[in-house]
């Protein structure tokens, strides 16, 4: 089967209207970006985000509601996979001192109902944790063992055996779960998945992301510096910029338009977007290897008819490759589960905007810088 | 033929290095399957029995089962050893990221803090939060700013404030190494099998515990503090008494028809080394009955000629002999006040590669708890050059010292840090004033493991959790099989293009793209990497950029071709003028992957090493298998169809 065979179009003839597509394109992207900003994960900002499991399907805005007034601010509930999914998220990391009274009246309660009018002091509260003591080891170890199972976190503070200290842990999460193990009663759930990222990781996973993809910026341009003249690296250059910014603005354009995309720049989106960098890069490569062969072999044709005639022959190469990376990314976008949705999605564009960009952009620019310099456009 | 024979010989080595690689991963997925069958089927058997057994004694007697299944034959525990790891995202488990809290450490170790002191030192804590900076240093600087010396607060009054600052900053260290002792120590008593435990840095601990359940009790275990305690090892023959009286009451449970007792025990019957050790008195029973008239001695094993009760046991046999002694027939035989304890570190390895742990008789009650320990270090014998502790306490620990010392000369003191020996030295004689010398340390890093242990009681590292993430196993399940769905249905539908598309040609690249994917998974597996979620992502995406090589070389070919090129001869240029391009498509792909490595933590590592090890196993088919196919074809006269 040959599709692409013995092509013969001018492509760079059609350049202007290319460019207005990417423009158009790329200031969407951009004022989306501005005005309705990026959404990052809790990776980058830090916080507590906990996904539960239900038995039974459960509505998420009844959720939202039970949640909405526990005192930790704006909440953040949505499915999560299946309707039985639950992902709840907030910035915060400790629950606020407002609130914090609150939780150990329900601690305090809980102790009352399995021992009523035990005798017992709060010895010491911190942001994460209450230390409650008995009058002996062994109630001590009997609470324990019966809040953890009620779904508190419980543990001893020392292992000696006199130990009459009990720890209860208070984090967000602990007080997320104990409201919707009392809103929720007929509908038990299980924890699926916990995070809790702490600020000043936040911030550090972020300068990481950022100097990894400046790093990776800068290895592509030591190799094109390698590989080509001055004028091709500008193409390449700006073809990447194109394309990682243009995905870039399709997140700020789509984030919560399609149900179940949950498009936030995570850690492994920033892996997708150094994959699709070094992707599309290949592409272009590949077009300018051959306009530097087809320069020795047409040592007469002018720059133009050269280009056309390049991207002509290596048609059918970027097509299929295309197109095969993204039958496989398509399919790991369907079928990857929820967790590599948005990794997923991110090459999904990034391989059709960059497979159009090394064709219609990173040529065009070549052929337009070279044609504004008037110099005779030279490799190696 | 011969010409090709250097290159088949090569792939044919690759292949079967490959699958000698992974066969331990398809060994431990059928002994899985085996084990939850096993399991299950005795699940129903016992609830069957029993309908109202509770659910934790269920649990117990399962583990049990699943224990001695396992223990039964060796290969189960080196298979999964050598098997294909793969990540707390696909397994399920919990990833928590320690930090030591350098202000807490500072407000302890700070002699006489005043006012002064402690709100500097909360305007640097607060500083440090969003700075690159050490509390260590913002502190310092506030000092200097202040005009007050470091010295005020720590070290001597000599030292000048670099040198304290070097000290805190190596005090911090410390605090580090001690907390990952503490750690260690307690997830090698939680269970949890293959923990992952490293340092990050100079004050970050990386925690990951694989397919933990109860994660706020693991949770526990990595925080509060350590418990270091000095108890009396009671005398040897004491402890011989005992356990004969343990060893008599568990053969008459046994005697009396107890099913589980007896499980455990046959499946011991493959350990031959157990009566070599045993006691001299026994030779002249066959295995088989010691094991019966003697089941206690038979995992418990004493040195005939030794003059000490401490008993050997191996590593898997810890949890059992637990099991037994808390069946009631057998502890009403232990006195109420002592317990045994195994030592935290093996001692020694037997021949098939198990670890063997001391197991001593200890009392209850502490003659001493750590608290007293104001500083140890481990240094060598300026007279013996033999490795050395010093250990000094306060004075009030002193007075005790003293007198406990005193009253046992010729006893042994174990040193335990939360319920594990690290050491249990003789007493020689009274230690007045509380500076002690522990000796009989192998080497120096004995002697600091057991400087590291002091100090924890001592002082304590606090550290906060800084990050966590947990798994669940759910979670975990339905990622692996969302993964490998997409893993195999993008392969068919990369496949079917490739066919359908280049036919002939597209069929070879089809097969070696199966190759491809068994190289990947190979070399994981041969590196000990781990296989996560994002890795199966960039497996997947290599699928579908693999073929990118083939491409480039059939639309090579097919150009050659067309200028009237025999079907060799296009093949030659084809490849050789494709090359040049397929090395293009791939080196920038390579950089990305390991700058990602580089900077990525866990999974997204997880996914730039795949990428990398796609991109090399590429070439090799591309370039030497699908090459080695086509001018094998070739050279039979086959014609081979490029669409």
């Amino acid at each position: 089967m040959r599709i692409f065979h013995n092509l013969n179009v001018n492509w760079m003839g059609m350049r202007k209207t290319f460019y207005i597509l990417s423009l158009a394109l790329f200031l969407i992207g951009m004022l989306n970006v501005v005005f309705r900003g990026l959404v990052f994960g809790i990776d980058f900002k830090g916080g507590s985000e906990i996904v539960l499991q239900f038995e039974k399907p459960v509505d998420v805005a009844t959720i939202r509601n039970d949640l909405a007034n526990i005192g930790l601010g704006a909440v953040e509930v949505r499915t999560f996979g299946a309707e039985t999914g639950i992902l709840v998220r907030t910035e915060l990391q400790e629950i606020p001192k407002e609130i914090y009274p609150k939780v150990v009246e329900r601690i305090r309660e809980n102790i009352n109902k399995i021992l009523p009018g035990v005798p017992y002091q709060l010895v010491d509260s911190t942001i994460n944790s209450v230390t409650i003591e008995f009058t002996n080891p062994d109630t001590t170890n009997t609470m324990i063992a019966e809040l953890f199972a009620l779904g508190f976190q419980t543990g001893k503070v020392s292992e000696e055996l006199d130990n009459k200290q009990m720890l209860v842990r208070v984090g967000i999460a602990d007080w997320i779960k104990e409201v919707l193990r009392e809103k929720v009663k007929d509908n038990p759930f299980q924890v699926v998945k916990e995070d809790r990222v702490g600020p000043k990781i936040g911030e550090e996973l972020k300068r990481d992301a950022v100097l990894a993809v400046l790093l990776s910026l800068l290895v592509i341009l030591i190799y094109l510096g390698f590989r080509f003249k001055f004028v091709f690296a500008v193409g390449a250059v700006t073809a990447l910029f194109h394309d990682v910014l243009i995905t870039v603005g399709l997140y700020a354009v789509l984030y919560g338009l399609i149900p179940g995309l949950n498009l936030e720049i995570d850690l492994p989106v920033v892996a997708a977007f150094l994959t699709l960098v070094g992707y599309s890069i290949n592409d272009t490569v590949i077009v300018f290897d051959r306009i530097r062969e087809n320069m020795k072999i047409h040592k007469t044709m002018g720059l133009e008819e050269l280009i056309n005639k390049s991207i002509n022959q290596t048609m059918s190469r970027t097509i299929i490759t295309g197109v095969t990376t993204l039958l496989a990314v398509f399919v790991l976008f369907l079928l990857g589960g929820d967790v590599l949705r948005a990794f997923s999605f991110t090459l999904l564009f990034g391989i059709i905007i960059g497979t159009y960009s090394s064709i219609f952009v990173a040529s065009a620019m070549v052929l337009d810088y070279a044609q504004k310099t008037k110099k005779k456009v030279q490799f190696s | 033929m011969k010409e090709y024979r250097f290159r088949i010989i090569i792939i044919l080595a690759a292949i079967a290095l490959s699958i000698y690689l992974l066969y331990p991963t398809f060994l431990d997925y059928q002994n899985n399957k085996h084990i939850q069958s096993v399991v299950e089927q005795k699940k129903q058997e016992i609830l069957n029995q029993n309908p109202t057994i509770s659910k934790s004694e269920l649990e117990e007697l399962l583990t049990i089962v699943e224990d001695s299944i396992k223990q039964s034959d060796p290969s189960f525990i080196e298979n999964r050893l050598k098997r294909l790891k793969l990540g707390l995202d696909l397994q399920g488990g919990m990833r928590v990221v320690l930090e030591v809290n350098t202000a807490k450490l500072l407000e302890k170790l700070a002699n006489n803090p005043d006012q002064v002191f402690t709100s500097a030192l909360a305007e640097a804590k607060k500083e440090a939060e969003t700075s690159d900076e050490s509390v260590v240093e913002i502190l310092a600087r506030k000092f200097q700013q202040k005009g007050i010396r470091l010295s005020r607060y720590f070290g001597n009054i000599r030292q000048d404030d670099a040198e304290i600052i070097a000290q805190l900053k190596k005090d911090s260290e410390d605090a580090v190494t001690r907390a990952m002792e503490i750690i260690r120590n307690r997830v090698d008593q939680y269970g949890v099998s293959e923990p992952s435990i490293q340092r990050q840095g100079s004050r970050r601990i990386i925690v990951e515990l694989p397919g933990v359940a109860k994660e706020e009790e693991a949770k526990q275990l990595l925080q509060g503090t350590a418990l270091l305690e000095f108890r009396l090892v009671k005398d040897p023959d004491f402890t011989y008494q005992i356990m004969e009286r343990i060893d008599k009451a568990l053969a008459k449970v046994l005697a009396a028809g107890n099913d589980s007792l007896l499980a455990e025990l046959t499946d011991t019957t493959k350990k031959s080394d157990t009566t070599a050790l045993a006691d001299t008195t026994q030779k002249q029973l066959t295995e088989e009955e010691f094991k019966q008239q003697h089941p206690f001695f038979s995992v418990a094993l004493l040195d005939p000629q030794g003059r000490s009760a401490d008993a050997f046991v191996k590593e898997d046999d810890r949890n059992k002999i637990q099991r037994w002694l808390s069946l009631p027939e057998v502890k009403k035989e232990i006195p109420d006040n002592v317990e045994f304890v195994f030592s935290a570190k093996p001692i020694s390895t037997t021949q098939d590669g198990k670890k063997v742990y001391f197991m001593y008789l200890v009392n209850k009650q502490p003659e001493l708890t750590g608290g007293v320990v104001t500083n140890a270090v481990a240094t060598l014998d300026p007279n013996t050059s033999a490795p050395i502790v010093n250990m000094e306490m306060n004075s009030e620990g002193a007075v005790e010292w003293a007198r406990i010392t005193g009253a046992n000369i010729g006893k042994r003191i174990a040193i335990m840090l939360d319920g594990k020996v690290f050491s249990a030295p003789v007493v020689r004689g009274k230690i007045p004033g509380g500076r002690s010398q522990i000796e009989g340390m192998e080497n120096l890093d004995e002697a600091k493991l057991l400087e590291i242990v002091l100090k924890a009681g001592a002082l304590p590292a606090p550290v906060d959790v800084i990050e966590e993430r947990i798994v669940g196993p759910s979670l975990g399940e339905d990622s692996v099989r969302g993964g490998l769905s997409a893993a195999i249905y993008g392969y068919i539908a990369v496949a079917l293009f490739m066919i359908i598309y280049y036919r002939q040609s597209g069929s070879i690249a089809a097969a070696v793209l199966i190759l491809t994917i068994l190289f990947i998974l190979s070399i994981l597996a041969g590196f000990k990497a781990t296989l996560t979620l994002p890795g199966i992502a960039g497996i997947v995406l290599t699928i579908g950029m693999a073929v990118d090589a083939n491409v480039l070389i059939f639309e090579r070919m097919r150009e050659e071709l067309a200028t009237g090129k025999t079907l060799k001869a296009s093949i030659d240029s084809g490849f050789s003028k494709a090359m040049s391009a397929i090395i293009d498509s791939n080196i920038t792909t390579f950089f990305t992957g390991i700058i990602l490595y580089q900077f990525g933590t866990g999974p997204v590592q997880g996914f730039a090493l795949t990428l990398m090890i796609g991109i090399a196993s590429t070439l090799f088919s591309a370039l030497v298998i699908s090459r080695l196919i086509f001018d094998y074809l070739a050279s039979k006269g086959a014609k081979i169809s490029i669409g």
